[in-house]
């Protein structure tokens, strides 16, 4: 089976349907895919700024890490969901889009980057409680950034070209 | 909606960057964008902000130390989100200030801002607060963002 096969067969399954054709279902899921962002992209966010030693300087960066990991972890669990929802409901579509493809790369990098992270940190604990963040989890740090900030942009443009 | 006002905003859609926003869905799409990001500040300091006062982020460090670094994160978030709002208003300011969406979402991130910069400021920085306050305050604070948030979300949606 083809991908543009498997989106066909998405678009026609009943979740699908009942998104495109209800009053408020499209909207109600739109609103949940933007909060899970704001959720998860917000709070994650503050990690990446600690380990850039832009604010607040003064925590162990694990200890921003594990106090914000619960929020972004659940707020990211919102977003994939409701991104899939809105995928199954117009897969043609979106397969078709630019900016939908850059934004799954962006993900997909973004998510690469979270697990070498997530790998090489658990190794020494210097990596993540130096003083000054090494160099290795700055620039993860500002990786994370830049790609969350380029998923947010596409999922934008995706709005404004797709419908 | 008053003459002035009405006529204020119908002149402003008629200003050269009113008209190159207005003419171009590339930068339409691109201020959305940067407005997105700026709002995504906003939560993510409100979040990590009221979350503290709830006594569920961050809850081994000090109130201040917490709430002072979210409150410069949603002071920049801020400031990205309402310069890139101002220019995307001025393209469409007649419809969009009659639009009672816009309106709604107006007042409450008028109270969510005040209300987090005067009210939440002064809490979080007297010592003599009870614990039941500080919980009032956080929940409040979250309840007016996540409302500015919905807001948005249902002007996208429904204008």
């Amino acid at each position: 089976m083809t991908i543009l096969g498997i989106c066909e067969w998405l678009e026609a399954t009943a979740i699908a349907v009942l998104i495109r054709e209800s009053l408020y279902g499209f909207s109600i899921v739109v609103a949940t895919h933007i909060l899970g962002i704001t959720l998860s992209v917000g709070t994650l966010l503050w990690a990446d700024l600690r380990m850039l030693d832009i604010s607040m300087r003064g925590y162990r960066l694990s200890e921003v890490y594990r106090g914000l990991a619960p929020w972004f972890v659940s707020g990211f669990g919102v977003m994939i969901l409701s991104g899939a929802i809105l995928f199954a409901a117009f897969a043609t579509s979106a397969y078709g889009n630019l900016y939908f493809r850059i934004k799954m790369v962006a993900i997909a990098l973004a998510g690469l980057n979270a697990l070498i992270y997530h790998v090489a940190g658990r190794l020494p604990t210097e990596l993540f409680d130096a003083a000054r963040t090494p160099t290795a989890a700055r620039i993860a740090g500002l990786t994370s950034i830049v790609l969350w900030g380029a998923v947010i942009v596409a999922g934008r443009m995706i709005s404004y070209t797709m419908f | 909606m008053t003459p002035t006002f009405a006529s204020f905003f119908t002149w402003l859609e008629t200003t050269p960057v009113a008209r190159l926003i207005a003419e171009s869905l590339l930068v339409t799409a691109s201020l959305s964008a940067i407005h997105l990001i700026g709002f995504t500040l906003v939560t993510g300091g409100a979040l990590v902000a009221n979350l503290r006062l709830l006594g569920v982020l961050l809850h081994q460090r000090a109130i201040t130390e917490v709430t002072g670094a979210a409150s410069r994160g949603i002071a920049v978030g801020l400031a990205i989100s309402v310069a890139t709002g101002l220019l995307m208003f001025s393209s469409r300011a007649a419809s969009v200030s009659a639009n009672s969406t816009f309106q709604v979402k107006m007042v409450l991130l008028l109270a969510a801002a005040a209300f987090h910069f005067i009210l939440h400021r002064a809490v979080t920085q007297r010592a003599d607060v009870t614990v039941p306050v500080l919980r009032a305050t956080g929940a409040l604070g979250l309840a007016l963002w996540l409302g500015v948030a919905l807001a948005g979300c249902a002007f996208i949606l429904f204008e």
